[in-house]
C-alpha cells in the first residue's frame, strides 16, 4: 500500500479547541483504549501504537486477552507479560527511512494473576506474610475470578510502564467492560475491600474504626456468619486471616492507587473510547463518555471501528458493458449496502452530536479481513482519520 | 426440532446475541408460551422486543411472550433478605458500601446465586410446559458464569452449598433440560469463538450446544461466472464479491458446525436503514420457519 500522508496530525493550537481536528498520537504520553466487548479494542489499541512508532515514537502497547492472530502479528507467546520488541523493518521502509532514531514498538500481555503476585511480594512486610497470602484460599480466588483485579493489575503493570525513561508512549487495551469505571475504578474499589472498615467488619484486630462499627456492619457480619453456618464453607477464618495479612501492606496499595489516579488525569494522558456503529454499541459508548465525563475525565477522542468503506457511484453501472440481468442485482447490492450506510451514518450523526468539548471523533474504515500482521495493524492505523 | 426447556444464549460480542435471543424467543413464542431472560445489565433483547422490564419482573409482551430482567445483585439482594429477617437491618445493609464487602469477600457468590435462580426457573417452565431462553453474557464472561458451580464445590467440599453447587451442575449438564445456543457472524473471529466456547462448555461443564446461529447472512445475488465477469467493475465488483464471501463464509462454518453435530440455522443480513422491532419480528419468523419446518 502507498503510505499517505500521517493522517494523525497534530492540532494547530496548544489549547484545545471546542472539538480538535484530528487525534493527536504524537503528544500524549499515556492512551487508554475503553469499550465494550467485540469492537476491536485490541486491533484499535495496537494499530495506534504501531502508528505512533511509525511516526517516530518509542511506544508500548499492553493487551488483555488479544485474539490468536493478532498475538502472532505483535509476536507474543502465549506468556508474554514482560515487553517484547516488535520489528518494523517492512513498515519503516515503507515510510521512506521516517521517523526519528527513537522509534520502536515493544508489546506485552497482561498477566493479572502474576501481577498481583509480585505487588503482593512488593509489599507484604515479611516472606512469611507472604506465603500466607499467597496460599489463602480466598486470595487464590479473588486473584483469579474477582471481576476488578484485572482491571487493577492493569493499572499497576501501566504504572511500571509508564515510568520508562525510553518510552514515549504506552498504549493500554482494557479488558470489555460494562461500564467504563470499571476499569478506572478498579484501584479504588480494591482498596475500599482491603480498607480499614472491611478489616473491622471482617473481625481483624486493631482497626482505627473499630468504635464505628455501625449496625450494617454487624448485620454484614451476621450474613456472614450466617453463610458459613449453612454452608459449613469455614470461609470467615480465612477472610479474616486474609485481611490481617494485608495490614500494613495498605499504605503501599493506596500510594499506588492514588498515583494512578493522577496519572488518569494527566494533561498528557489521552483516554480513547473505542465503539462500532452498530447502534446498541454506540449507545453503550455514550454512557461510557458520560461516566466518564462524572468522573472528571476527558476523553480526547471517540474512535468508531469497522465503518464501512466508501461505496462505488451509481452511474458506473448505467455505462458498464454488462447483462442487463448482472447490472440488475448490482444496482440492488449497491441499494442494500447504501441501507447499512444509511444506518451507520445516522449512529455516526449520533455520536458527533454528543461529543464531549475538546474529544475528536474518528473513523476506522474496516479492513476487510482480520488483522494477521504488523502491516495490517499499521494499515488501520493510517487509514484512522476524522469521521 | 426437539430442544430443552431452557436455551442459553451466547457468542462473541458484536455478533447480535441480543438480537438472535429476541428472534428466538419469537420463534419459540409461536410454539409454546415463553419467556425471555435477560441477564444483560442494558437489556438489548428486551428491548429488541420493545420492553423495558425492572429487575425481576415479568412483562407481558405478547399472549405468549414474556420478559424478565435478571440481575446477580438482586439475587444476592434476595439471598440477604432471607438471611437477615429485620427488614430495616437487610434494608440499610443494602444500600451501604458495607454490602460491597460482602461479595467481594464470597467471589462468585452472587454469580451462582443466578444460576441457581435459573435452575428454579427451570423447574416451573418445565412443570409450566414454557421455554426459557437466556439472553447470556458474551461467551468469555458466559463460560465463567457456568463454571461457579464447579468452584464453590472445590471450594466448599461438603454442607448446603455443595449440596446446591451440585444440583446447578447436574441441571446445566442435563441436556432434557439445559442447553446453549451459540451466535455468530459470518467471519473468521466469530465462528473460531463460538467453536471454542461449544469445546469449552462440552469438555468443562458438560453442557450440549444444541444449536448454533449464524446471525447477518447476505443471499449470495451473484454465481461464480457473473462475478467472474465483474472484474473491470472495481468498488461494484469488490461490493459484489464481498457479499458473496460472506455467504460463502456461512456456508464453512455450517459446515463445521454440522461435522460437530450441531444444527445450525441462518438468520439473513436485514438490509435495512434501521433495526427496529419490525426487523426482529421477520428475524424471529424465519428462525421459526429454519427450526421447525425444515
Amino acid at each position: 500500500m502507498k503510505p499517505k500522508a500521517v493522517p494523525l496530525k497534530p492540532s494547530a493550537h496548544p489549547k484545545q479547541p471546542a472539538h480538535p481536528e484530528s487525534f493527536d498520537l504524537r503528544s500524549p504520553s499515556l492512551v487508554i483504549c475503553l469499550g465494550p466487548g467485540g469492537v476491536g479494542k485490541t486491533t484499535i489499541s495496537a494499530a495506534l501504537a504501531v502508528h505512533a512508532a511509525v511516526i517516530g515514537r518509542a511506544a508500548d502497547v499492553m493487551t488483555v486477552d488479544p485474539a490468536p492472530r493478532l498475538l502472532d502479528a505483535l509476536g507474543l507467546a502465549a506468556d508474554s507479560s514482560e515487553p517484547v520488541e516488535v520489528p518494523l523493518e517492512g513498515i519503516r521502509h515503507a515510510r521512506r527511512g521516517g521517523g526519528a532514531g527513537r522509534a520502536r514498538l515493544r508489546a506485552l500481555r497482561l498477566d493479572p494473576k502474576r501481577t498481583f503476585d509480585s505487588i503482593v511480594a512488593r509489599y507484604a512486610r515479611s516472606d512469611a506474610a507472604r506465603d500466607t497470602i499467597l496460599e489463602n484460599r480466598i486470595y487464590r480466588n479473588l486473584s483469579g475470578a474477582l471481576a476488578g483485579v484485572a482491571d487493577y493489575m492493569a493499572m499497576e503493570k501501566l504504572l511500571e510502564l509508564a515510568a520508562d525513561p525510553l518510552t514515549d508512549l504506552l498504549v493500554l487495551d482494557t479488558p470489555p467492560a460494562a461500564e467504563a469505571l470499571d476499569f478506572l475504578d478498579a484501584p479504588r474499589r480494591l482498596l475500599e475491600l482491603l480498607n480499614s472498615r472491611a478489616a473491622v467488619l471482617l473481625g481483624a484486630p486493631g482497626g482505627l474504626f473499630r468504635s464505628q462499627l455501625r449496625l450494617v456492619d454487624i448485620a454484614a457480619r451476621a450474613v456472614l456468619a450466617a453463610f458459613d453456618r449453612v454452608t459449613g464453607l469455614n470461609l470467615l477464618g480465612d477472610i479474616q486471616s486474609f485481611v490481617r495479612s494485608f495490614d500494613g501492606m495498605y499504605e503501599g496499595f493506596s500510594a499506588r492507587a492514588a498515583s494512578a489516579q493522577d496519572k488518569l488525569r494527566a494533561p498528557d494522558t489521552a483516554i480513547v473510547v473505542v465503539t462500532t456503529a452498530e447502534s446498541s454499541r454506540i449507545a453503550q459508548a455514550r454512557e461510557f463518555i458520560a461516566a466518564l465525563e462524572r468522573a472528571g475525565l476527558r476523553v480526547a477522542a471517540m474512535v468508531v471501528n469497522r465503518v464501512l468503506a466508501e461505496l462505488p457511484d451509481a452511474a458506473e453501472l448505467s455505462s458498464a458493458r454488462i447483462a442487463p440481468s448482472v447490472r440488475k442485482k448490482l444496482k440492488r447490492n449497491l441499494a442494500d449496502y447504501a441501507a447499512l450506510r444509511t444506518r451507520e451514518q445516522v449512529s455516526l450523526s449520533v455520536l458527533r452530536n454528543s461529543l464531549p468539548a475538546g474529544a475528536v471523533l474518528m473513523v476506522a474504515p474496516e479492513l476487510g479481513r482480520e488483522p494477521r500482521t504488523i502491516a495490517d495493524l499499521a494499515e488501520i492505523g493510517q487509514s484512522l482519520r476524522p469521521g | 426440532m426437539r430442544l430443552p426447556r431452557v436455551l442459553f444464549v451466547t457468542g462473541k460480542g458484536g455478533t447480535g446475541k441480543s438480537t438472535v435471543a429476541a428472534a428466538l424467543a419469537i420463534a419459540l413464542s409461536r410454539r409454546r408460551p415463553t419467556t425471555l431472560a435477560d441477564l444483560d445489565r442494558r437489556l438489548s433483547a428486551a428491548a429488541a422486543l420493545g420492553a423495558r422490564p425492572e429487575d425481576s419482573i415479568t412483562v407481558k409482551v405478547t399472549d405468549s411472550l414474556e420478559v424478565i430482567a435478571l440481575t446477580p445483585r438482586a439475587e444476592l439482594e434476595a439471598f440477604i433478605e432471607r438471611i437477615v429477617p429485620i427488614r430495616a437491618i437487610s434494608r440499610r445493609m443494602l444500600r451501604s458500601r458495607t454490602f460491597g464487602y460482602v461479595t467481594a469477600a464470597l467471589p462468585g457468590l452472587e454469580a451462582f446465586l443466578l444460576l441457581e435462580r435459573l435452575r428454579i426457573m427451570a423447574g416451573d417452565a418445565a412443570l409450566l410446559d414454557r421455554y426459557l431462553v437466556i439472553d447470556a453474557p458474551a461467551s468469555g464472561s458466559a463460560v465463567e458464569l457456568l463454571s461457579v458451580s464447579a468452584g464453590v464445590k472445590g471450594i466448599a467440599p461438603a454442607g448446603t452449598l455443595n449440596r446446591l453447587a451440585h444440583s446447578v451442575a447436574t441441571f446445566l449438564a442435563d441436556a432434557t433440560r439445559f442447553g446453549a445456543v451459540v451466535t455468530m457472524t459470518p467471519e473468521d473471529l466469530a465462528v473460531r469463538e463460538a467453536l471454542e466456547t461449544t469445546a469449552a462448555m462440552r469438555e468443562r461443564l458438560g453442557i450440549v450446544t444444541v444449536a448454533a446461529i449464524i446471525n447477518c447472512v447476505p443471499d449470495p445475488l451473484f454465481d461464480a461466472s457473473e462475478l467472474a465477469a465483474l472484474s473491470a467493475l472495481g468498488g461494484h465488483a469488490h461490493l459484489a464479491v464481498r457479499r458473496n464471501a460472506a455467504h460463502q463464509q456461512a456456508a464453512v462454518a455450517a459446515a463445521r458446525f454440522a461435522a460437530a453435530g450441531i444444527p445450525t440455522f441462518s438468520l439473513p443480513m436485514m438490509f435495512t436503514a434501521a433495526m427496529g422491532a419490525g426487523e426482529v419480528e421477520i428475524l424471529g419468523r424465519v428462525l421459526d420457519a429454519e427450526m421447525f419446518d425444515r
